[in-house]
């Protein structure tokens, strides 16, 4: 059952990978969401890997897991019988939102200002690489490029190695949150004055908003940080971030004051524990310590720092990943394991939150365990319980249910290739 | 009615800190809503001391990484530890429409704060618990910050040059995630309140938030047993795909990042890079995705001698998604960001002008704005405690000596 929470809202999802997750945002709060795509697939379902390895569509694990409970109809754009049934959705729509080259939807007859005029309710969220004014209005787009352009591929890495990007994609997932975002924004005032709203969402500014206010550091410190592994922190007062154990890293930072200055101390105690430390570690006043990883350190803080870090790793190079974090739970010690999709499926913490939600798969005959929703809400659950749509799977539903088109002329449209 | 911000009338009375809960409340305030930041000077938010400060100085007001967070807020401060300060917070909950808290679980029911308690002062009261791993569970009590859930929620495992490298993203990247999601939490559940009159409380892991970035990989683990990790800037839709050392610049190292799809794309590469290519390892975009070592090397010898900026222009000139790869002085020159007016120079009361982001989207009517610098701490006592619970000048100093307001 969707969730109550937008109940009888409509989005319409003209999205690829720029914000599919939009959608899916939408979906999971309950709204009906209906994904326009090509005859042929949207290219979301032609990003790999691919579960077994099977390239269809039906496989492809990025379009399995953002197009969620999600409807699809087919309309091909280029045809201007499809171009009139998307104009008609639209009048049926309480949002639109919208990944195509900036101007696109506007030089087919699928712009704001044209379908405001028969649905003025209407908020239509265009998600642009670059904003819709500048000179990059028109550039050529892949996830790894806003992610340079933002300035967050420029802080990760190691130094003498070229700047990186995670695994897995990230940039179009902010893109499509902010666009969610945005979007309910503006649902709030279209409840007073009944009046819809047109959005631009800009990907390399969502981006920016990643890098923890890092852009003043030049404006107010007078420099910038460049990549450093796994270090974190100025040049002069860099601290380890992630050290070696035996299965894999572990990530936690020395640190003083109120806050992080009583696990540094349990941290200690622990190794003190299975070991010999040096006794001035056992004494210092930890909770007092301030040395920070921008101020200017001192000989002593350079020596102290160093020796402890060393004295960890060589602490955490015995043990596993789970034994140091459960440990580090019992100790109240600020450390994580660097997990990985494995260890995350093991954590007790989701398992005793009933976090994972298994999604019976027909058309792939099997049953898939899905992240489950991002919140819990007390009065109306959200999350989406059911699988994606097969391309085109609600043609009928929505072009003869909502739009009341007839056999026939459902038939023509088929003929066509307009649907 | 006319209204200037889409929220305006929305009241929120923000106990959160650090990021999520602040950057929450942030997209409430810069669209109108009246957000008052309960902060206590005992232990104040830690962001206050976090840097970059004014001048490179510590101080609890020199903070733009806080400032940055928390603009056109109210603040106020209360020591909550105190039964008088959370007797002032209850006569704050009626006006509140959304209460927002980021406190690690016990507290706010230590305090008798928690959303049973105060829903009965407001029956429709919307209140967001954002917390590291959830309300509940055996590890609700987890004290951490954004970096460790970054390692934790499986960002570090899939950031570096391959198994057995890490080299995680920058800060506390999974802050940045988890807001956006409790803001459409949020803005929903006031949609559901206006259409039922029912409040709601709200229980957002930022955990739980951070594993919607990561779904594909754990779908597919989960389904047969396959552990996405490190692996450089590889693809397996693109070649070349990744960073490309271009010419130094004021002595400085400067990249591209490039993405090159089909065959079509990687011939006008090599054209406005002014190369040939007649290695049959690059024939084909599977030929070059299974070579990409050696295809990462070739191009890079070819970037080394360009301009990143220029060659940016050339390269998206002849269809090819191209960057560079920019550091944070780039960003405030940034062609782009600022056609689409995306930085702000406020003045602070003690940092004077100062450099902020501004919002990441644009809206056509009612657009929101940075409508006011973070506050100073303690800025607004005197308006809420006089104006909005009607305390004597003397009852306000008789607290101030209490260290109630603190």
């Amino acid at each position: 059952m969707p969730s109550e929470l937008l109940n009888g809202l409509r989005l319409l999802d003209l999205t690829d990978e720029k914000g599919a997750l939009a959608g899916k945002i939408f979906a999971d709060l309950g709204a009906e969401v209906i994904k326009i795509e090509p005859p042929d697939g949207c290219s979301t379902r032609r990003i790999p890997p691919y579960l077994d390895d099977v390239r269809d569509p039906e496989h492809c694990l990025y379009s399995l897991a953002y197009h969620a409970g999600k409807k699809s109809v087919t309309a091909n754009l280029a045809n201007a019988d499809a171009r009139e049934l998307v104009a008609n959705l639209a009048a049926h729509a309480d949002f639109l939102v919208e990944s195509h080259s900036v101007g696109y939807l506007e030089s087919i007859g699928l712009g704001f200002e044209t379908l405001a005029r028969s649905n003025p309710r209407l908020i239509y969220t265009s998600i642009t690489p670059f904003g819709d004014t500048g000179p990059g209005k028109a550039y050529n787009w892949a996830d790894i490029v806003t992610w340079a352009a933002g300035g967050a591929m420029y802080l990760m890495g190691d130094e003498g190695k070229p700047p990186l990007q995670m695994s897995l994609p990230q940039a179009g997932l902010h893109a499509g949150a902010e666009a969610a975002v945005a979007s309910l924004l503006a649902h709030y005032p279209r409840q007073i004055d009944g009046l819809g709203n047109r959005i631009v969402v800009n990907m390399q500014a969502c981006i920016v908003w990643t890098l923890m206010n890092e852009q003043a550091m030049p404006l107010l410190h007078g420099n910038h940080l460049s990549r450093t592994g796994v270090f974190v922190g100025s040049a002069d007062a860099r601290r380890k971030m992630v050290y070696e154990c035996r299965d894999g890293f572990i990530s936690t930072l020395i640190a003083g004051g109120p806050t992080v200055g009583g696990s540094t101390r349990a941290l200690i105690e622990w190794m003190g524990e299975r070991g010999p430390v040096p006794e001035w570690m056992r004494i210092k006043d930890w909770l007092a310590w301030v040395p920070g990883v921008f101020m200017k350190l001192t000989e002593q803080d350079h020596k102290e720092i160093a020796e402890l870090e060393a004295t960890i790793q060589r602490f955490f190079i015995t043990m596993t990943k789970r034994e140091i974090y459960a440990e580090g739970l019992k100790r109240r010690i600020f450390l994580a394991p660097v997990a990985n999709a494995a260890d995350i499926a093991a954590d007790d913490q989701l398992k005793a939150r009933d976090f994972w939600v298994t999604v019976p798969h027909d058309t792939l005959g099997r049953s898939l365990t899905f992240p489950g929703p991002f919140a819990k809400m007390s009065a109306t659950p959200i999350g989406s319980t059911t699988r994606g749509p097969r391309i085109g799977e609600h043609n009928d539903e929505i072009y003869r249910g909502l739009l009341g088109l007839s056999p026939d002329r459902m038939a023509t449209l088929h003929a066509s290739g307009a649907i | 009615m006319s209204r200037q911000f889409a929220l305006e009338g929305i009241h929120v009375l923000d106990f959160a800190w650090v990021g999520v809960g602040p950057i929450t409340t942030k997209y409430l305030a810069d669209n109108g809503a009246d957000v008052i930041r309960v902060e206590s000077a005992a232990r104040p938010d830690v962001l206050r001391i976090g840097p970059p400060w004014k001048d490179a100085q510590p101080g609890i007001n020199r903070s733009q990484f806080f400032a940055s967070f928390n603009t056109s807020k109210k603040g106020i401060t209360l020591d909550l530890g105190k039964p008088k300060a959370r007797e002032l917070v209850k006569r704050l909950v009626p006006w509140a429409d959304i209460i927002v808290e980021s406190f690690t679980p016990k507290a706010m029911r230590n305090w008798g704060l928690d959303y049973e308690n105060l829903r009965a002062l407001r029956p429709d009261l919307i209140m967001l618990s954002t917390c590291m791993q959830g309300q509940t569970g055996p590890n609700a009590l987890y004290p951490g910050f954004g970096q460790l859930m970054a390692a934790l929620s499986g960002f570090y495992h899939i950031s570096g040059y391959g198994p057995g490298s890490c080299a995680p993203p920058y800060g506390a990247y999974s802050d940045f995630i988890a807001p956006r999601f409790s803001a459409c939490a949020l803005l929903a559940a006031l949609d559901y309140r206006r259409r039922t009159g029912k409040g709601q409380y709200i229980d957002m892991s930022q955990y739980e938030a951070a594993m919607q970035n990561l779904a594909p990989a754990l779908i597919d683990y989960f389904a047969g047993g396959r552990v996405l990790g490190p692996r450089a800037n590889a693809s397996d839709r693109y070649a070349p795909h990744g960073a490309y050392r271009c010419a130094d610049e004021d002595g400085s190292e400067r990249w591209i990042a490039i993405a090159v799809a089909g065959d079509e794309n990687w011939r006008a590469m090599l054209r406005v890079l002014g190369a040939n290519s007649t290695d049959a390892r690059f024939a084909t975009l599977s030929d070059r995705i299974e070579n990409a070592a050696a295809l990462d090397e070739f191009v890079g010898s070819l970037t080394r001698k360009h301009s990143a900026q220029e060659l940016t222009v050339g390269l998206q000139a002849a269809g090819i998604a191209a960057y560079p790869v920019q550091n944070c002085v780039d960003l405030h020159q940034d062609d782009n960001l600022e056609s689409f007016d995306f930085w702000h120079w406020l003045d602070h009361k003690e940092m004077g002008a100062s450099p902020y982001e501004g919002l990441s989207h644009r809206m056509s009517r009612m657009p929101g704005a940075l409508r006011s610098p973070a506050p100073i701490l303690g800025q607004d006592n005197d308006e809420v405690f006089r104006e909005m619970l009607s305390l004597g000048a003397e009852e306000i100093e008789q607290l101030k000596k209490e260290n109630v307001i603190f």
